[in-house]
């Protein structure tokens, strides 16, 4: 069966999870995703499961070669040679050392995808400062006004995982752009940006307005703009709800009588009194109301009424709800040391070629024979010969 | 300029967010996307009057920025009229998008199986909720959705409430994980000649927003799942300190001579010759106390005298800013992460979120931003659909169209 990139050879030339998961997601779409192991090689992980590499390296082959060896260079360069496309995090001065940035990289491979998570972007003063998610997180406004009034600012780490779907998105449109005129370019996609699409509305409605405490200071959960929509009331044991309502003329009659106010009650019986003139007591009826019953409760009051509303969860939620399973979003799998495990599955469902786990992380250098003999035409005795000047571990 | 994705066209049934933002992707690197609306009121995007309370002013940028570069057709697809207006698009579109309930789908006539039927080459994309499979059926809005992945409920300091990680955050995410699967799906397409459908789920996305502590919960880790405070982090040396202003974030290794540089950027030699503090495995140790000790010496300072002091030692660090300094960041401006463009509404020029993803032959382009309600409904219909004046005319009386 045809995979959406099996024609796609990747070399991925990564260290941080955001860049390494975006070759992965390309190599659950059928790309031929390579993994450069080069030094310092992965560490092992003293007996236990070693669940991030069995998510960011999956469906990937591994070879191990020293670019600091001359011969292990030149393999490097061969191999760019046949590439598609390049997966990279490394800061442009090390790629530009091992001869490997972008122009070098054309020179071996004029039409290459170049696919890159720069911290700061391609241009301007800052575009090699490290690509660090946190220093990109934090220059992108939202930190200070994600947690409650007096609280320290808030790292989400999000947005390093909105750059690892962004460079697939930029690496697979570029090849569209290649798959019709046969020219390759270069794909950067940085921490910085990353973090402020994450940060999309807040960040567009401040361009636009200018201005505005609600902006730059954390809004109490007390204080919320509108009580049934962006809201969180804790319930009696101790999970959260938060609703999204923002049309409050819409659910009023069947909300307020799920939490015990009367329809007509005057102070509340308009979206302006609610929202506005006596928001503030509002939120004090609905902190009230939603303590008095558990968050199964809830659940099942705005399951029952469509309501737009849910319990805030942990991660056991997830890792145990029969959607997230019956989805692959999260995958049952039986590890060949670990036996019976869960790990993240596939959040693009494909109906024709669909995302396969083919095989888990590789182990480092696993494939260099293969990929020696099989994409460089290498014969056996250079591959040994390789081997034993140290080139390819 | 070339455009990577010239000569595709995108069907963009979608509305809010998640759906508007996907075939923004799309639109923004040269595709003919046509939004399709309903001729009474549109996109509930175009109502958005306020953000977090404030007005948003005199043009909508909730709705125009993520419909750029798009066209908009009115047609009401409760008719039957209507209906045939889009299947004739259909035949000659080469993406049908849409994050309405499938089931509404359903019922409009406008399933998988119906448009293969018109267009056996078509890539069929939604947005569920919850994804195709399961039955989970309930509303599905991003703050709703993040509930349940469990990413709010471990930011913040223990003991204080789960946090939402931006509006329309987990939408974003949605937005861009669907645009992935299109490109991915035409660019196989191109090579086979076989459509498909595929759906990017809010769930399923948002399950990705903590990606790394969910693989560790999932491995055992239970730790993962829980709030943890900044004053008890291993490694001291990559944390968050309050300053005179703003807040720092230091970002360095936990080794001796990180170590050593950070505490001559303090100016303090006694913190580097106390014995609690000598190694990194002590410094992992005595965390709190180092935490402490540093958070005394960085709030005698304000962010910019410290940073300052921090740049003079190559201590990797920022301040942590907020939205008043993101939109004045040249950064951020030099990349065209914010553009200017042309608002029609209001005759002038305003700031915008621009291109996130650089593509350096084929950049995107923001050549308008979203359009009036069903402005180039006519020319449509003319121009690429062949309907004759009468037809229209007959349409316009049936109330398939405006």
């Amino acid at each position: 069966m045809s995979r959406a990139l099996d024609d796609v050879v990747v070399l991925d030339l990564t260290r941080q999870f955001a860049a390494a998961l975006s070759a992965a997601f390309l190599a659950d779409f059928g790309a031929r995703v390579i993994r450069l192991d080069v030094p310092p090689v992965r560490v092992a992980t003293d007996g236990r499961w070693n669940h991030e590499a069995d998510l960011i390296h999956r469906n990937k082959e591994s070879i191990a070669l020293d670019p600091t060896h001359a011969s292990g260079l030149a393999l490097l360069k061969a191999l760019v040679g046949e590439a598609d496309v390049i997966v990279t995090d490394w800061q442009r001065e090390e790629l530009a050392a091992v001869g490997i940035d972008y122009a070098g990289a054309c020179a071996l491979r004029p039409d290459i995808v170049f696919g890159r998570i720069s911290g700061f972007g391609p241009v301007g003063p800052d575009a090699d400062l490290p690509a660090i998610d946190e220093l990109a997180a934090a220059r992108t406004g939202m930190m200070p006004i994600l947690p409650q009034p007096g609280q320290p600012p808030i790292y989400t780490g999000a947005g390093a995982m909105h750059a690892t779907v962004m460079l697939a998105f930029g690496v697979v449109t570029a090849l569209m752009h290649r798959q019709a005129s046969g020219e390759g370019q270069e794909v950067d996609v940085s921490l910085f940006g990353a973090n402020m699409y994450g940060a999309a509305l807040d960040i567009q409605a401040f361009l636009a307005i200018g201005e505005g405490e609600r902006f730059l200071n954390p809004i109490s959960r007390l204080d919320v703009s509108n009580p049934m929509s962006g809201s969180l009331y804790p319930s009696a044991d101790g999970r959260w709800v938060t609703l999204t309502m923002p049309d409050t003329d819409r659910w009023w009659p069947e909300f307020s009588a799920a939490v015990g106010i009367a329809a007509d009650d005057s102070r509340f019986d308009t979206h302006d009194k609610r929202t506005e003139t006596n928001r503030l007591e509002l939120i004090r009826e609905l902190e009230a109301a939603f303590l008095r019953q558990s968050g199964s409760h809830w659940r099942a009051v705005f399951q029952e009424k469509q309501m737009s509303a849910d319990v805030i969860e942990q991660f056991d939620y997830p890792a145990n709800d029969p959607q997230v399973l019956a989805n692959r979003y999260i995958l049952e799998l039986d590890h060949p040391s670990f036996g019976r495990v869960k790990s993240l599955g596939f959040p693009i469902f494909l109906s024709d070629s669909p995302a396969r786990l083919e095989r888990l992380a590789p182990c480092v250098g696993q494939h260099g024979d293969q990929i020696l003999h099989e994409l460089l035409g290498y014969p056996a005795e250079t591959i040994q010969k390789l081997r034993a000047d140290g080139a390819v571990a | 300029m070339a455009k990577a994705l010239e000569g595709i066209r995108v069907i963009d049934l979608t509305v809010w967010f998640q759906g508007p933002v996907s075939a923004q992707f799309l639109a923004d690197f040269g595709a003919e996307v046509i939004k399709v609306e309903r001729p009474q009121g549109g996109d509930q995007g175009r109502g958005v009057r306020s953000i977090k309370s404030l007005p948003v002013g005199d043009w909508n940028q909730y709705f125009l920025v993520i419909n750029r570069n798009k066209k908009s057709i009115a047609i009401d697809l409760k008719t039957e009229a209507g209906r045939a207006i889009l299947y004739r698009m259909v035949a000659k579109s080469d993406v049908f998008l849409s994050n309405l309930a499938p089931e509404m789908l359903e019922g409009w006539g406008l399933s998988y199986e119906k448009l293969t039927s018109i267009n056996p080459q078509i890539v069929y994309a939604t947005n569920t909720g919850y994804g195709r499979f399961g039955g989970a059926s309930k509303p599905s809005f991003d703050m709703t959705v993040q509930a349940l992945t469990g990413a709010m409920a471990r930011l913040g300091e223990p003991g204080e409430p789960p946090v939402y990680l931006g509006m329309g955050s987990g939408d974003a995410y949605g937005g861009i994980m669907s645009a992935l699967g299109i490109v991915l799906a035409l660019y196989q397409r191109r090579r086979t000649g076989r459509g498909q459908y595929l759906d990017a789920s809010l769930y399923g996305a948002q399950l990705f927003l903590a990606a790394p502590y969910l693989q560790s919960f999932l491995a055992g880790n239970r730790d993962a799942a829980l709030q943890h405070s900044r004053k008890q982090v291993e490694n001291p040396l990559w944390n968050l300190y309050p300053t005179a202003g703003k807040w720092i974030y230091l970002c360095e290794a936990n080794d001796d001579a990180r170590f050593a540089a950070l505490c001559r950027a303090l100016d303090v030699p006694s913190l580097h010759a106390d014995a609690r503090f000598a190694t990194s495995a002590l410094r992992a140790q005595h965390n709190e106390a180092l935490i402490a000790a540093i958070e005394s010496l960085t709030l005698r300072y304000d962010h910019q005298a410290l940073m300052t002091a921090f740049v003079a030692e190559a201590v990797v660090a920022s301040p942590v800013n907020n939205l008043a300094d993101v939109v004045r960041d040249e950064q951020a401006w030099r990349n065209n992460y914010f553009m200017k463009a042309y608002c029609e509404e209001v005759q002038r020029e305003v700031d915008v979120r621009g291109l996130p993803v650089t593509l350096s032959k084929t950049p995107g382009e923001i050549n308008c931003l979203g359009p009036q309600l069903g402005q180039d409904t006519e020319l449509l219909l003319m121009d690429l659909l062949g309907y004759e004046w009468d037809e229209i005319e007959a349409l316009k009386a049936q109330r398939a169209i405006p």
